[in-house]
């Protein structure tokens, strides 16, 4: 009992841990709301632990009690999230730089992208006449060929085409 | 002072008049661990700072776009670790470390993630496996909840606001990120922090139960591996083996938060309302264009 207390305590604290790295380097607001709530299911676990080490329900209530601010939180958050993407249509915190202290100075920023994979086609082998090799002539009829015969009923039609 | 009196003026209150649940007496043996906790608090500090070295190469660009390869390869090491470092285990605590090691793999996912949509997976992919973990610690009905608010609501919602927002390229915010050193070095240390004082010796007491508190419903019932759970267990065998007991966790739950809880959960209730309502006033569109 313990040692498993132990071991969950640890675990909720590397969720959180998580949680708090990515709301500290994320800049994509949806994704920094995401920390947050990674942040708050780590409590959600240190406190069903310390419900189950002390075998009462205090625990699991509060842990109710947060998973319901948390709800409440993420529905004020994206209606807040889309009102700032529709004034600025990006999703980009330092967008509302402004509203933050003048004293700081700004950091400029070089565009940066990751650099897409080139592109690989499969390598096919070939199959059939070469156009360029021997071009086809206006009349060519593949019928011909199979039946041994030479049948120009297209003629006029391929040579109009041409 | 005055609450401390209290406590004793109520435990020795219920000594006396012997109502003291037989909850107390399977938990209050010490169970102390097989692993010497020292060197198990040192040997912790060395994933600590390989994760934070491992996040911020994956950061730099040094591994790149391989981080669910890292999140699946920690998650197994993890694993790996877990099942030898407690060995004598029973079954359900290999099936609690397996659910822990996804949980930490699906995070490190969301933490390294650079498409957004795959980050909002991995963060899916972390709470689906902390439910798992709330259930094996027979919290039913938070699992059930988390499953249903996080996992069904949050994570869709978040995904389609994603989508609406989302351009087809990697944008730069998603690319360059805010110090990934400072805050790697700060999350390192606070996890550090927070390991050591958790493993240090007899840093968690063994037993506080609270069944001894006056008008209060909040005991859990005798679980199955307590001592009254195996005797109902024992007692439904001798009428039918076929019988399973199975623990009242969920209506003890509910009968706690609404006679101990019952302002909180009113509270709560109307904080709900209130978000409801603010949320849909934020949301609404601005009527500039009509005038």
């Amino acid at each position: 009992m313990n040692e498993t207390t132990q071991n969950l305590l640890v675990f909720g604290g590397v969720l959180f841990v998580i949680g708090m790295v990515g709301f500290l380097t994320r800049r994509s607001l949806i994704l920094m709301f995401l920390s947050l709530e990674m942040m708050l299911s780590g409590v959600s676990v240190n406190l069903i632990a310390f419900s189950r080490h002390h075998q009462n329900y205090q625990g699991q209530i509060l842990a109710v009690m947060v998973l319901t601010i948390a709800a409440c939180e993420a529905a004020i958050a994206l209606a807040l999230v889309v009102s700032l993407y529709r004034r600025k249509a990006t999703l980009d915190v330092a967008a509302w730089d402004d509203l933050s202290e003048t004293l700081i100075p700004k950091v400029i920023e070089t565009p940066q992208t990751l650099e897409e994979p080139a592109m690989e086609f499969p390598k096919l082998t070939p199959a059939g006449l070469d156009p360029l090799s021997r071009p086809i002539s206006a009349d060519f009829d593949a019928q011909s060929l199979e039946n041994g015969e030479s049948v120009k009923a297209n003629t006029l039609e391929a040579g109009t085409h041409a | 002072m005055n609450l401390l009196n209290n406590y004793f003026l109520n435990s020795a209150f219920f000594a006396q008049s012997g109502t003291e649940s037989a909850v107390p007496t399977a938990v209050s043996q010490v169970v102390d661990s097989a692993v010497p906790i020292q060197a198990w608090t040192n040997s912790m500090l060395v994933p600590i700072v390989l994760g934070a070295v491992g996040y911020l190469f994956i950061q730099h660009g040094v591994v790149k776009s391989k981080a669910y390869f890292a999140a699946g390869a920690v998650a197994v090491l993890l694993a790996v670790g877990f099942a030898l470092g407690f060995t004598p285990g029973t079954f359900d605590s290999y099936v609690l470390m397996a659910f822990c090691a996804v949980a930490t793999g699906g995070g490190i996912g969301f933490l390294t993630a650079r498409e957004p949509v795959y980050a909002a997976l991995g963060f899916a992919t972390a709470v689906l496996s902390v439910c798992g973990v709330l259930f094996m610690q027979s919290a039913l009905f938070i699992a059930a909840a988390t499953m249903i608010v996080y996992a069904g609501a949050t994570i869709i919602i978040f995904l389609f606001v994603l989508m609406f927002a989302q351009q087809t390229e990697l944008r730069t915010y998603d690319v360059q990120l805010n110090n990934p050193l400072v805050a790697a070095a700060i999350g390192a240390i606070l996890l550090a922090t927070i390991t050591m004082c958790v493993t240090k010796n007899n840093a968690i007491l063994p037993v506080r139960v609270d069944s001894t508190r006056v008008m209060s419903a909040a005991s859990l019932p005798d679980s199955l591996s307590s001592e009254a759970g195996k005797e109902a267990s024992k007692k439904l065998d001798a009428i039918d083996p076929n019988l399973r007991y199975v623990p009242k966790l969920t209506a003890g739950l509910g009968r706690s938060m609404y006679t101990d809880y019952l302002l909180a959960v009113e509270l709560a209730g109307t904080v709900l309302l209130v978000a409801t309502i603010g949320a849909i006033a934020l949301a609404q569109r601005t009527t500039e264009t009509q005038s």
